[in-house]
């Protein structure tokens, strides 16, 4: 346990080193993101009544988790695989899942600062009065994690130029056509029925709901669904990571 | 230290990239594995560190299993692997360092061994420069220092010179060496066979995934003919021990056995001022095997 420990550590500071010219940029995106979801959006109608502002404030953070996880991260992905940087870590002698655990934590506290950047924007924007719920950071750390896994395992699972594409079609999916800026009813029935096993609107269910604290309590169906996608997205990367030709 | 027997790895797609591979490495020991391009030597080097699952045959690492024990077998084995290392992001020395202390080492030991590693290969002046604008070679030495900046008891360097310059290739040779007088064994893949020669002990060749010899360089071109080099326009009447006379421009070579020697050289002093007698060389050797269909070619 304790050369576990060493080796993630160690390769935290190896991934954090390779990706110090990045994070700024990153958080740039995410800021960019979370405003123009706050702001802009807000222009796309004539009038922006409480439930909507509610709505396009709690999406933005979602998004910008979307966002990290699954276009930044599976990209970065795709480009390490395609330099060797992931054939080179496979010759090393540390475990597979302790691999894992430091690209996660370098990718999850990518995500943060641009999570806090955008609340704060919307808050301002909108003037919200928000009922925070200890469960929030669970919930926002589930979204995360659920994100950054079923990205890296697209990125593990595909070849580099299919992830590009996938995690370019993903942004669109969850931006335009998934119940995270809008309420669920709004969508045709079988979109609507697609996105109960698909994660984004659960995503989406977990921030609001943690964030607003409504009378219904906790989302427990959306932490089930989150808590499967990301046991899939840990087992299909694992399993990519330790296979043998 | 590693014995391989019989080793045979079939690929999905049907390709036999191993085929029926034997031979083993012991301590302090430097095995030069020889072949063309898809011979079969990254294959066999992959399977070593349980990158690759063999199909059949058994491997042999200090007395234990790798192919059941990957993730241990990458403790006591340190693999330099052909494609470049990623170094986006980070220094030679930065990355050295941490490959050290991922491999185990301690702060202070890895420090000191790193800054011995970057004196030794010359490459001091750009230990601490941004590494991605590092040129090809400084790139490939910076591999090979994080291979062995805390190497383990076998160490695997799949083409550790290339587009590394002659001066460097020598200062790499002597840290190989370095490493078998420290009791490390050592398998290197290499195209660079005529430099190799000196540097290993062992010669395994490889031609589509067979051995097609093994032995110690001079064992392996022992017997063989040697070339003499003449250069002279006209071709004269050749002698009877004379054989395949082979010319490009104004040079005539031509083969012969060894007992022919002083014969030969008495004949090119009478024919012009300038020639060369040189024994063949390993290179020699692994054109010969490689070239055409052979049977294998044991030397003990």
């Amino acid at each position: 346990m304790r050369s576990w420990f060493r080796s993630y550590l160690l390769l935290v500071r190896w991934t954090a080193l390779r990706m110090r010219f990045l994070l700024p940029l990153f958080l740039i995106i995410q800021t960019f993101l979370a405003v123009g979801i706050v702001i802009g959006f807000a222009y796309l109608m004539p009038e922006v009544d409480p439930a909507t502002a509610l709505y396009l404030s709690t999406g933005a953070p979602t998004l910008g988790l979307i966002t990290i996880g699954m276009v930044m991260a599976p990209q970065l992905v795709a480009e390490a695989k395609s330099e060797g940087t992931f054939a080179y870590n496979r010759t090393l002698p540390v475990p597979r899942t302790a691999v894992l655990a430091a690209d996660l934590t370098t990718w999850l506290v990518t995500g943060l600062p641009g999570l806090v950047l955008g609340l704060v924007t919307a808050v301002f924007r909108f003037d919200l009065h928000l009922h925070v719920s200890w469960l929030v950071a669970p919930a926002m750390l589930l979204v995360a994690l659920t994100a950054t896994t079923v990205g890296f395992a697209l990125a593990y699972a595909l070849p580099p130029a299919i992830t590009n594409l996938v995690s370019q079609a993903l942004i669109f999916i969850s931006l335009m056509f998934s119940p995270i800026n809008f309420p669920a009813d709004r969508l045709p029935g079988w979109l609507q029925a697609i996105h109960h096993f698909l994660p984004f609107e659960h995503m989406a269910n977990a921030v609001r709901d943690t964030l607003t604290s409504p009378a219904g309590g906790a989302p427990g169906l959306s932490f089930v669904v989150l808590g499967v996608w990301c046991v899939a997205g840990l087992a299909i990367t694992l399993r990519v990571m330790t296979r043998r030709d | 230290m590693l014995t391989i027997e019989n080793l045979t790895k079939t690929y999905r797609r049907g390709v036999r990239a191993n085929d029926g591979i034997s031979f083993g490495v012991g301590e302090g020991q430097v095995i030069g594995l020889l072949g063309h391009n898809g011979a079969g030597k990254t294959t066999l080097l992959s399977q070593v560190v349980g990158l690759v699952r063999p199909t059949s045959g058994r491997i042999t690492l200090l007395g234990r299993d790798p192919v059941a024990e990957a993730a241990w077998a990458r403790t006591v084995c340190s693999f330099q692997p052909q494609a470049q290392a990623p170094l986006t992001g980070v220094t030679a020395r930065q990355a050295i360092e941490i490959v050290g202390r991922l491999r185990g080492g301690g702060r202070k030991q890895v420090r000191g061994r790193t800054k011995e590693l970057l004196a030794a290969l010359d490459i001091e002046e750009w230990a601490d420069s941004p590494a991605e604008r590092l040129s090809g070679g400084v790139r490939r030495l910076t591999a090979f220092c994080m291979a062995v900046v805390v190497p383990g008891r076998l160490v695997m360097l799949d083409e550790p010179t290339n587009d590394v310059d002659p001066v460097r290739r020598r200062l790499l040779w002597e840290q190989v060496r370095a490493l078998a007088a420290t009791g490390h064994a050592v398998v290197l893949v290499t195209h660079n066979i005529a430099e190799a020669e000196r540097t290993i002990d062992h010669v395994v060749v490889l031609d589509h995934g067979r051995v097609v010899a093994t032995g110690t360089p001079g064992a392996l071109a022992a017997g063989r003919e040697m070339h003499l080099s003449l250069s002279t326009p006209v071709d004269p009447a050749l002698p009877a021990w004379a054989h395949t006379p082979h010319r490009e421009g104004d040079r005539l070579t031509v083969t012969l056995a060894a007992a022919d020697a002083a014969a030969a050289v008495t004949w090119a002093g009478q024919h012009c001022d300038r020639y060369s007698l040189n024994p063949a060389s390993l290179e020699d050797v692994y054109v010969g095997l490689t070239e055409g269909d052979h049977d294998a070619v044991l030397v003990p």
